[in-house]
C-alpha cells in the first residue's frame, strides 16, 4: 500500500506546485516587474488662462503628487473645475482640459473624457478621487495586425462612457485587456490603479459582459449563475434576484442553448451584476435585442449609473448609445478618433435649421442676403447652418413668409461617427 | 479556494454531459463484465479474475475523455469568459478544475473498479470458477483502477488545456491510446516492448493490476509514471493557458 501513499502525496505536490507558481508570479507583479506600477504624469490645463499642472501619479502607493509646470502656474493652475464628473450639470462647461501621453489627432475635438481636477488637488491636497478605469497608452498586436494603438482613456464613477467604433476597431480586445483576458503589447490598463488580475475582489469591483454567448448551451440559467455565484463567493439567492431583475425567472430553469439570443445577453448582464460591482464593462450589451430590449437596456443603465457606478459600454450601432451615454470614446483601427462628453458633440456638429414651404427659395435669398449660409435640401426644403430657430422664425414673421416646417435637422451623430471612422460605404 | 472548488463541481453536476458519460462508463463495465463473466469459459490456467477485471479499463479510458470535455467545454461555449472574470488567477482556477476532476473521477474509479471486482468475483465464485486472485490482489487492483481513472482525467485536463478544440483533443487522446501506442508496440524489440509497458494504455493497465503478464510492470512504477504524464501535461497546460489570450 505504500504506492498508494506515494500516488497520493505526489498529488498533493501538483497541487502546490501548480499554486506555488501562481504565487510566484503574484509576487513578481508586485514587485513591479510590469507598467502597472510605474509612476505615471498627466498634464492638466486650465483652459482659460493656460496655467499647466502635472500629476504624478504612483500606483504602487496610490499617491498623487501635484506640480505646477513652470513656476507661476500655481496661480494660473486654480480654475480648474472642482467637481466630480458627472455630479454636477451646472459645471459640465468648465471642464478642464487634459492633454494625454500620445498626441491627439489633428482636427478632432478636445478630450474632456477625463478626470477633473478639483481647487484642492490643484492646491496639491491628497483625495481618494481618481479614474476608476484608465488605459494608458494601450498597444495590442496579433502578429502584423495592430488591434490597438496607443489608447489611452479613463472613466470615472457616475459617468456612462460610450466605447464607439465599426467592427473590428479594437473595441473588444481593449475591453478583454482591460480584464486580464488579453496581454498587452505594451502600455496598461487599470481598474482603481490595479490591473484586472491584481484586484483583491474582482467580482465585487468589476461586472462585465464581454459575449452574451459565453453559456454553456446544456446549463439551465439559474445554474449558471449559481456556477459564478458560487466561485465568486456570492450568496446562491443573489442569482435568482438577478434573475428577476432581467426578467429571466421564467425562463430560469431552461436549458440556456433554447434561450434567444436577448435572452442570453440578459443572462450575461445578470451575471456582470453578480458582486453588485462599481465598474461595469459591457461589450455590445445591445446586441440581439429587439427595440423593446435596448429602451429597456438603455434605461436599466441608467439607473445602474445613477447608483454612481463607472460605465463602459462598447457599440458599434450609435444610436444605441446616443440616448444612453454620457461621454463617448470613438476609435477606428485601434487608434483614438475623438474623445468627448456627448452633449458637446452634440452641439458641434450641430445639423443646422431645416425649413420647408412654398416659400423656401425666398426666405433663402433673404437669409443669404443677411449672411447666412444656406442650402437647398430639395422639395422645397433648406437648411440653414447657423441660425436659431427664433431667428429664422423672425424673418419668417416680418416677411409674412409660408412654411410648413422648421425643426433642427436630426442630429447628425451617425454622419459624425461616419465622418471620423471613415466608415462610409460598405460594411468595413 | 474552496469556494472554487465548490464552483468547478456544481459545473461538473449541472449539465448532461458529464452524467451520461459517467453513467455510461459504468453501465458499459456493468454489462460486459457481468456478461463476460456468466458466459466466458476460462482455461483452467489463466488468470479468469484479472483478464475479465480489466473491462473496468474503460473507467480510466472514459476518465480521459471526461478530463478533455472538462477543460475544453469552457473554450466550446465560452464560458472561459466568465470563469476567468470571477477568478482572473488562472493558475487557481485550473488547480480548482484539476481538484474538482480528481475527486469526482477518483468516486468514477472506485465505483467502476469496485463494481466489476465485485460482480466477477462474485458470478466466478458461484460458477466454481477459481478466480486466481486474494483478497488483498482484489483490493489493490480496485484502488489502482480509481487512482488511474483519476489519473487519466488530469491527463485528459492537460491535453484540454493545451489543445482548446474539444473535438481535436477527443481525437488526439483516444488515437494514442487506441491506435498510435499499438502501432508504435508492434515495432519489434526493445522500443515496442517498452511502449507496450511504459505507454500511457501501458501503465494504466499495469496500475490497474490488468496487463496481461508479458508486458505488466508493478504498481507502485507504473502509477508513478503515469503521475510523471499527468505532472508533464498538466503543467504544460497551466504555462500555455497562462500566456494565452482569451479572446472568445
Amino acid at each position: 500500500m505504500l504506492w498508494v501513499l506515494v500516488a497520493i502525496v505526489v498529488v498533493v505536490g501538483i497541487v502546490v506546485a501548480v499554486f506555488g507558481w501562481d504565487r510566484y508570479r503574484g509576487t513578481r507583479a508586485a514587485a513591479g516587474d510590469g507598467t502597472g506600477a510605474e509612476p505615471t504624469a498627466e498634464v492638466f490645463v486650465d483652459p482659460d488662462t493656460g496655467g499647466r499642472l502635472r500629476v504624478w501619479y504612483d500606483r504602487g502607493t496610490g499617491r498623487r503628487d501635484y506640480r505646477p509646470e513652470q513656476p507661476g502656474d500655481e496661480g494660473r493652475a486654480t480654475d480648474l473645475v472642482a467637481v466630480e464628473s458627472g455630479t454636477d450639470q451646472a459645471d459640465r462647461g468648465r471642464e478642464a482640459d487634459v492633454s494625454y501621453g500620445s498626441p491627439r489627432p489633428a482636427g478632432t475635438a478636445r478630450s474632456t473624457v477625463v478626470p477633473k481636477v478639483s481647487t484642492a488637488l490643484a492646491s496639491g491636497a491628497e483625495t481618494g478621487m481618481s479614474a476608476t478605469i484608465e488605459v494608458t497608452g494601450l498597444t495590442k498586436r496579433f502578429g502584423e495586425t495592430v488591434a490597438v494603438h496607443d489608447l489611452s482613456f479613463s472613466v470615472t464613477a457616475g459617468r456612462i462612457v460610450g466605447f464607439l467604433g465599426p467592427n473590428g476597431a479594437g473595441k473588444s480586445t481593449t475591453l478583454r485587456v482591460l480584464l486580464g483576458l488579453v496581454r498587452p503589447t505594451a502600455g496598461s490598463a487599470t481598474i482603481d490603479g490595479r490591473r484586472y488580475a491584481e484586484l483583491a475582489d474582482p467580482a465585487r469591483t468589476v461586472g462585465a459582459l464581454l459575449d452574451g454567448d459565453d453559456v454553456h448551451a446544456g446549463r439551465s440559467g439559474r445554474n449558471h449563475l449559481r456556477v459564478l455565484a458560487r466561485a465568486a463567493g456570492v450568496a446562491p439567492g443573489r442569482a435568482d434576484e438577478l434573475l428577476e431583475l432581467v426578467e429571466l425567472t421564467g425562463a430560469a430553469d431552461r436549458r440556456a442553448g433554447g434561450y434567444s439570443m436577448g435572452m442570453r445577453q440578459r443572462l450575461g448582464l445578470a451575471a456582470a451584476l453578480l458582486g453588485d460591482p462599481r465598474v461595469l464593462v459591457l461589450d455590445e450589451p445591445a446586441n440581439g435585442l429587439d427595440p423593446q430590449g435596448i429602451r429597456w437596456l438603455r434605461d436599466f443603465l441608467r439607473s445602474l449609473a445613477g447608483e454612481g457606478r463607472a460605465i463602459l459600454v462598447s457599440s458599434h450601432v450609435l444610436a444605441e448609445i446616443s440616448q444612453t451615454a454620457d461621454d463617448v470614446i470613438v476609435i477606428n483601427h485601434g487608434r483614438s478618433v475623438l474623445q468627448a462628453p456627448l452633449a458637446e458633440l452634440m452641439v458641434q456638429r450641430n445639423g443646422g435649421m431645416r425649413v420647408t414651404g412654398p416659400d423656401s427659395g425666398r426666405l433663402a435669398e433673404l437669409l443669404s442676403a443677411d449672411g447666412a449660409q444656406v442650402e437647398a435640401a430639395g422639395e422645397g426644403a433648406i437648411v440653414v447652418a447657423d441660425r436659431t430657430g427664433e431667428q429664422i422664425g423672425r424673418v419668417i414673421a416680418a416677411h409674412g413668409i409660408v412654411v410648413s416646417e422648421l425643426a433642427p435637422r436630426a442630429a447628425s451623430l451617425e454622419d459624425v461617427f461616419f465622418e471620423l471612422t471613415g466608415a462610409e460605404g460598405g460594411p468595413s | 479556494m474552496t469556494r472554487l472548488l465548490d464552483s468547478e463541481l456544481l459545473k461538473l453536476r449541472t449539465t448532461r454531459t458529464f452524467y451520461a458519460l459517467v453513467a455510461g462508463a459504468v453501465a458499459l463495465i456493468v454489462i460486459i463484465s457481468a456478461l463476460g463473466t456468466a458466459l466466458g469459459s476460462f482455461k483452467a490456467t489463466g488468470d479468469p479474475g484479472r483478464s475479465v477485471l480489466s473491462v473496468a479499463g474503460l473507467a480510466p479510458l472514459f476518465a480521459l475523455v471526461i478530463g478533455v470535455i472538462g477543460m475544453t467545454t469552457e473554450f466550446r461555449h465560452g464560458t472561459i469568459t466568465p470563469s476567468l472574470l470571477v477568478e482572473p488567477v488562472r493558475t487557481r482556477l485550473l488547480g480548482a478544475k484539476l481538484a474538482a476532476q480528481l475527486l469526482a473521477r477518483l468516486l468514477l474509479g472506485l465505483v467502476g473498479f469496485g463494481v466489476c471486482a465485485g460482480l466477477v468475483a462474485g458470478i466466478l465464485s458461484s460458477r466454481g470458477i477459481h478466480t486466481g486472485m486474494s483478497t488483498g490482489d482484489w483490493i489493490a487492483a480496485v484502488i489502482g483502477g480509481a487512482v488511474a481513472t483519476m489519473l487519466y482525467a488530469a491527463v485528459g485536463l492537460g491535453v484540454g488545456a493545451l489543445l482548446r478544440n474539444q473535438a481535436g483533443a477527443i481525437v488526439v487522446v483516444l488515437a494514442w491510446v487506441f491506435v498510435i501506442e499499438n502501432l508504435l508496440g508492434i515495432i519489434p524489440g526493445g522500443f515496442g516492448d517498452g511502449i507496450k509497458r511504459y505507454g500511457l494504455a501501458g501503465v494504466g493497465r499495469s496500475l490497474a493490476a490488468s496487463a496481461g503478464h508479458g508486458t505488466r510492470i508493478d504498481q507502485l512504477p507504473a502509477g508513478l509514471i503515469l503521475l510523471g504524464y499527468a505532472l508533464v501535461l498538466v503543467i504544460a497546460g497551466t504555462i500555455v493557458m497562462c500566456q494565452r489570450d482569451v479572446s472568445s
